[in-house]
C-alpha cells in the first residue's frame, strides 16, 4: 500500500481542482440556467428562442465534444489565450447552465398558478409576483434537482482531463503513467470518487429531508 | 359602481359567458348562483380581468376597463378578491401574507402594515395564528386569513369566487360569518356561492345563471319563494330539497 503515499497527495490535489471547477461552474451554471430557464418559460420570442437554441446545443453535443470546441477552437476564433482550469469552468457553467434551465422551467411552471392570480388580485406587478411569489417557492421545488445535477457536475468534470485540467482522472492519469501501477491507479482512483459523491449524495439526502 | 355590458367571453370554440348585462351599487351584495359550469367563476373573474372578454363592457365607477389605457393593477387594489382554493403564500406566515401586497405596492409601510393586519386578524379570530404558517392551519381558517388579505388592501368591493366549497361543512359557518360582518358594514360584495341560504340571509341581490347567461335577477325573497324562469325553479327545487 506504500503506493498510497504518493497517489492519495495528488489525489487530494486533484480534488481541489475537481471542486473549484465544479463549485464555480455550477455556480455561473445556474446564474445562466436562470435566465435561460426564465426565457424557456417567459412571454419574450426571441428570449425563448434563444434558450431553446443554447439548451438544443448543448443536449445535442457530448460534453467532451464542447469541452475540445472551447479548449482549442473559441481560443483561436477570437485570437486569444485560456488556461485549461478556465477554458473547464466556462464548459461547465454553458452544460451544467443548459440542463439547470429545464429544471428552473419546470419549477417555476410548477408553482401553482393560484399564487399568479392572487399576487394580480392583489395589485401587484408581474415582476413582484415573479420575485415574491414565484421564485421562492420554484426555489425549494429545484433545490433537490439542482443538488443533483451537482453531483453529475462533479464526475463530469472528469472529462476536462482531456483538456489537460489536473482534475482528479487527470492526476489519476498522470500517476498510472508515471508509476504503471495501472491497477492500482484506477481503482483507488474509482474508490476515491465513490467516497466523494457518497458524502454529496448524504448531504443531498439530508436536504431533502429538510425540505419535507 | 360596476357596471357589466354584453359581456361575452369564449374558451376556444366554447362559449361560456353571453351577453350578460348587470350593475352593481356601492354597498350592494349580489349573491350569484346556478349550477357547476355555468359561467359564474368566469364571469367573476371577468370583472377583474384574471380573464379577458371577448366582448361587451367592464365599468368600473364609469371607467371601461377593456380600453387599453385603463389601469388594471389600480383596478385590482380596489377590488379585492377571495378564491375558491384561497392561494395563500405557503412559505410566508399568515401576518406575512397580509402585509405583502400594502407594503409592496407602497401604500404602507411594514410597521403600519403589521398593526393593521393584526388589527384584521383579529377581525376575523385568528390573532393567535399570525405567527404560523398556511399549512398549519384549517381551511376555515385559510380562508379567512385570505380575507383578511384581501382586506388589508383596502378595497372598495370584494369579489368571492365560491369562497366555502372548499371546505369542510363545518367549517364553512365561520368563513360566512365574517362575510356577513362585511355585509353589515356595508362592504359592496359579489359572491358566488352554492349556500343558499347564505344568499338567501344576506343577499340584497341575488342573480341565478345558466348556460353562461343570467336566467333571472332579483331580491332574494323573489328568487327564492317565486322565482319567474323554470329554470330558476327546477335549479332551486334540486339544491334546496337534497
Amino acid at each position: 500500500m506504500e503506493f498510497l503515499n504518493v497517489l492519495l497527495p495528488m489525489l487530494f490535489r486533484g480534488l481541489k481542482v475537481t471542486l473549484l471547477v465544479s463549485v464555480t461552474g455550477i455556480f455561473f451554471g445556474f446564474i445562466l440556467g436562470s435566465i435561460s430557464g426564465y426565457a424557456l418559460q417567459g412571454k419574450n420570442r426571441i428570449a425563448r428562442v434563444a434558450a431553446n437554441v443554447y439548451v438544443w446545443i448543448i443536449r445535442g453535443t457530448p460534453l467532451i465534444v464542447q469541452a475540445l470546441y472551447v479548449y482549442y477552437v473559441v481560443p483561436v476564433l477570437l485570437d486569444m489565450n485560456l488556461s485549461s482550469v478556465a477554458a473547464g469552468i466556462i464548459v461547465i457553467s454553458l452544460n451544467s447552465g443548459a440542463f439547470i434551465s429545464e429544471i428552473v422551467r419546470g419549477a417555476l411552471q410548477s408553482v401553482d398558478f393560484g399564487q399568479n392570480e392572487a399576487g394580480m388580485s392583489l395589485g401587484l406587478t408581474d415582476r413582484q409576483i415573479m420575485l415574491h411569489l414565484i421564485m421562492p417557492p420554484a426555489f425549494r421545488i429545484m433545490l433537490p434537482s439542482l443538488f443533483n445535477q451537482f453531483i453529475i457536475t462533479v464526475k463530469d468534470t472528469a472529462i476536462l482531463s482531456v483538456i489537460v485540467v489536473n482534475e482528479i482522472t487527470k492526476e489519476i492519469q498522470n500517476y498510472a503513467a508515471l508509476s504503471f501501477k495501472t491497477i492500482e491507479a484506477y481503482t483507488t482512483g474509482a474508490i476515491f470518487y465513490l467516497v466523494i459523491i457518497s458524502a454529496l449524495i448524504i448531504i443531498q439526502k439530508n436536504i431533502e429531508r429538510k425540505l419535507v | 359602481m360596476i357596471q357589466v355590458r354584453n359581456l361575452s367571453k369564449k374558451f376556444g370554440n366554447l362559449t361560456v359567458l353571453k351577453d350578460i348585462t348587470m350593475n352593481v351599487d356601492e354597498g350592494e351584495v349580489v349573491c350569484i348562483i346556478g349550477p357547476s359550469g355555468s359561467g359564474k367563476s368566469t364571469f367573476l373573474r371577468c370583472i377583474n380581468q384574471l380573464e379577458k372578454p371577448d366582448g361587451g363592457e367592464v365599468l368600473y365607477n364609469g371607467r371601461n376597463l377593456l380600453e387599453k389605457t385603463a389601469d388594471i393593477r389600480m383596478l385590482r387594489e380596489e377590488l379585492g378578491m377571495v378564491f375558491q382554493n384561497f392561494n395563500l403564500f405557503p412559505l410566508k406566515t399568515v401576518l406575512e401574507n397580509i402585509t405583502l401586497a400594502p407594503v409592496l405596492t407602497g401604500k404602507e409601510s411594514g410597521e403600519e402594515a403589521s398593526k393593521k393586519a393584526m388589527r384584521l386578524l383579529r377581525k376575523v379570530g385568528l390573532e393567535e395564528k399570525a405567527g404560523t404558517y398556511p399549512k398549519e392551519l384549517s381551511g376555515g381558517q385559510k380562508q379567512r386569513v385570505a380575507i383578511a388579505r384581501a382586506l388589508a388592501m383596502e378595497p372598495k368591493a370584494l369579489l368571492f369566487d365560491e369562497p366555502t366549497s372548499a371546505l369542510d361543512p363545518e367549517l364553512v359557518g365561520d368563513v360566512l360569518e365574517v362575510i356577513k360582518s362585511l355585509a353589515e358594514e356595508g362592504m359592496t360584495m359579489i359572491v358566488v356561492t352554492h349556500e343558499m341560504s347564505f344568499a338567501r340571509e344576506v343577499a340584497d341581490r341575488v342573480i341565478f345563471m345558466a348556460g353562461g347567461a343570467i336566467v333571472e335577477e332579483g331580491n332574494p325573497g323573489e328568487i327564492f319563494t317565486s322565482p319567474k324562469e323554470e329554470r330558476t325553479r327546477v335549479f332551486l327545487s334540486r339544491v334546496l330539497h337534497v
